[in-house]
C-alpha cells in the first residue's frame, strides 16, 4: 500500500465520476484522477459532488474528508464497512470494560516518549533549557502513570504533557511562531493555524487507516467514546502528532519554508494559512506520511502512514490475544 | 458456524489464518497475491456461464460430467488444496452428485505436474467428518494459536498482523 494514495483538492471545483475513473473540474480545466490506488480524498475547499460519485467511491472503498473555510474538519464520507467482525467488536467492548486504563496509559506514555525524541534533537543542538522538561518526560511521567488512575486523571497528565510541550517552543522556534496557548476554532496565530490543520489531517488519515481494519471507530480508550465522533481515531493518532505533525511544522518553520508574512492570512479574530502556505505545508506533511523506515520487527520498509495501521493491528492483538499494547515509538527505530 | 472450503484449506496451510478468517478478521483484501488470484478467477469466469457454482457454504470453480475442477494460482500448498477439493467432493456426494477431483495449478514451483487428481475413499470420508468438527472446535476457541515464523509467512496477508 505504498505510493500516492491520497488526493488533496485545494481549489474550488466539481469532482465527478467519469466512466471508471474520477475527474476534478475547476476553472483551469479537467484533472483526471485514476481510481486505482486512491484510498482517500481531502476536500479543503468548496467542492461539488453527487450521489453517483459516492456510489462509485463506496464500491472502491475510498474515504472522503471535508474541511470548512477555517480548515476545520467537518466530517468524512465513510463508505459501507468492508471489514466487519462481530466477534472483534464484542471483544473491543470487553477491552473497554477491562483494560481501558492500560490502553489509555500506554497512549499517554507513547506521547511522552515521542515528544522526548523530537525535542532531544534540539537539546543536542544546544537548546539546553529544554533539559528540565526532557527529564520530566523521561522520569516523572512514567511514575505518574504507574499509579492507580481513572480516565480523568490520565487525561489530565496528557494535557500537562501537551501544555508543557507548547511552552517549550520558545526555546527553538523563531519568536513569531511561538504558540503561547493552544487556540482552536478558529486558530488565533500562525502556529495554532498549523497545529489545527496538521492535527485534522492526521486525525482523518487515522480514520482512513482504521477503516482498513476491523476495529470499531466509536469504542475508544483514552478519549471518552462518544456517538458523534470516531473517537478511536483520536486515541490512535496521538502518538503520531509529535513525529508527523510537529516535526513537519518545526522543519518548515526553522528552514523558513513557511513564513508569517508570506504564507498566512490574518483577520481580526483568526489566522489561517493562505493558498501557497497550505500547499507547502500539506505537501511536506504528505511526504512525511509516505516516507519509509526499516521496521525493526517486521524487517521491511514501512511508511509512517502504514505505521498508524500497524498500531491498529497492535490494538486488535491486545483485544484478541492479550498482547500488551505499546504504541509506535520513534525510539525503537534507532 | 459453517465450515467452508477456504477454511479447510487454511486449516492445513496455517491454523492461525484459519482461526482469524473464521472469526472474520480477514485481511486478504490488502494482499497482492489474493488480488492476482481473484483476477485469474474472473478471467476464467468470462464467457463461461456455469463457471462458478455455489452450494450451501461452498463455491466450486467448475463442474464437468466427470470432474470437479479446482483452480489454484500456485502449487505452494498441495496438501491444503487436496483436502479443500476432497471436502467439496464430499459435500457434492452427500447431495447425490459423485465426481472425481481435479486440481489445476497456474504456476508450478514445487513439482512438475500442473494437474493432480484426487478421489474420495471410505477412510478419507471418515477423516473429513472428523476434520469438520476439529475445525469448528478450533475456530470457536477463545484465541488463535501463536504465530510461528515460517518461510510462507512473508507472503501472507496476515504477516503484519501476526508479527507486529
Amino acid at each position: 500500500m505504498m505510493g500516492r494514495s491520497t488526493k488533496y483538492l485545494m481549489s474550488m471545483g466539481e469532482l465527478k465520476r467519469k466512466d471508471h475513473s474520477l475527474v476534478f473540474r475547476n476553472d483551469k480545466g479537467n484533472t483526471y484522477i485514476p481510481i486505482e490506488g486512491i484510498k482517500e480524498i481531502y476536500c479543503l475547499n468548496e467542492v461539488s459532488l453527487n450521489t453517483k460519485l459516492f456510489q462509485f467511491l463506496s464500491k472502491a472503498g475510498v474515504t472522503v474528508h471535508f474541511f470548512d473555510y477555517h480548515h476545520q474538519y467537518c466530517g468524512t464520507f465513510y463508505p459501507k464497512e468492508q471489514l466487519v467482525s462481530g466477534k472483534l467488536t464484542v471483544m473491543q467492548a470487553q477491552a473497554y470494560m477491562n483494560k481501558r486504563m492500560d490502553i489509555a496509559k500506554a497512549i499517554v506514555q507513547g506521547i511522552a516518549g515521542n515528544i522526548h525524541q523530537v525535542l532531544y534533537h534540539y537539546y543536542k543542538h544546544d537548546r539546553k533549557d529544554l533539559k528540565p522538561f526532557l527529564d520530566w518526560l523521561r522520569k516523572d511521567v512514567p511514575v505518574y502513570l504507574a499509579k492507580d488512575l481513572d480516565s480523568k486523571q490520565v487525561l489530565f497528565i496528557e494535557g500537562e504533557i501537551w501544555r508543557k510541550f507548547y511552552t517549550s517552543f520558545s526555546s527553538f522556534l523563531p519568536a513569531d511562531f511561538v504558540m503561547n496557548k493552544r487556540v482552536r476554532r478558529p486558530p488565533d496565530n500562525p502556529m495554532n493555524a498549523l497545529v489545527s490543520l496538521g492535527n485534522s489531517i492526521l486525525y482523518s488519515k487515522t480514520v482512513s487507516q482504521i477503516y482498513q481494519t476491523h476495529l470499531n471507530q466509536t469504542i475508544s480508550f483514552l478519549h471518552e467514546p462518544s456517538e458523534s465522533r470516531f473517537s478511536l481515531s483520536l486515541d490512535l493518532c496521538e502518538v503520531f502528532k509529535p513525529i508527523i505533525v510537529f516535526r513537519t511544522i518545526f522543519e518548515n518553520v526553522n528552514n523558513r519554508k513557511l513564513q508569517v508574512e508570506k504564507h498566512f492570512e490574518r483577520k481580526l479574530n483568526y489566522c489561517l494559512l493562505n493558498k501557497q502556505g497550505k500547499e507547502i505545508f500539506l505537501s511536506s506533511l504528505e511526504e512525511r506520511f509516505n516516507s519509509v523506515f526499516q521496521h525493526p520487527v517486521l524487517k521491511r520498509k514501512v511508511s509512517y502512514k502504514t505505521a498508524i495501521k500497524l498500531d491498529a493491528y497492535k490494538l486488535i492483538k491486545l483485544i484478541v490475544e492479550n498482547k500488551p499494547f505499546v504504541p509506535f515509538s520513534v525510539k525503537e527505530l534507532k | 458456524m459453517k465450515v467452508t472450503g477456504t477454511l479447510v484449506n487454511y486449516y492445513f496451510h496455517c491454523k492461525r489464518q484459519c482461526w482469524l478468517h473464521a472469526n472474520k478478521i480477514n485481511l486478504e483484501d490488502n494482499s497482492e497475491d489474493v488480488r492476482i488470484g481473484k483476477i485469474l478467477h474472473e478471467l476464467r469466469a468470462e464467457g463461461n456461464k456455469n463457471s462458478e457454482i455455489a452450494i450451501e457454504s461452498i463455491k466450486i470453480d467448475k463442474l464437468t460430467p466427470d470432474y470437479l475442477i479446482e483452480h489454484k494460482k500456485s502449487d505452494a500448498n498441495i496438501e491444503a488444496a487436496k483436502w479443500q477439493t476432497l471436502f467439496y467432493l464430499k459435500i457434492l456426494k452427500d447431495k447425490g452428485i459423485e465426481r472425481k477431483g481435479k486440481i489445476q495449478f497456474d504456476e508450478k514451483n514445487k513439482q512438475e505436474k500442473t494437474i493432480i487428481y484426487v478421489d474420495l475413499t471410505e477412510d478419507i470420508e471418515k477423516r473429513l467428518q472428523e476434520l469438520e468438527q476439529e475445525i469448528i472446535d478450533y475456530c470457536s476457541s477463545a484465541t488463535p494459536s501463536p504465530a510461528i515464523l515460517d518461510k510462507k509467512c512473508k507472503r501472507c496477508a496476515y504477516y503484519d498482523y501476526c508479527y507486529i
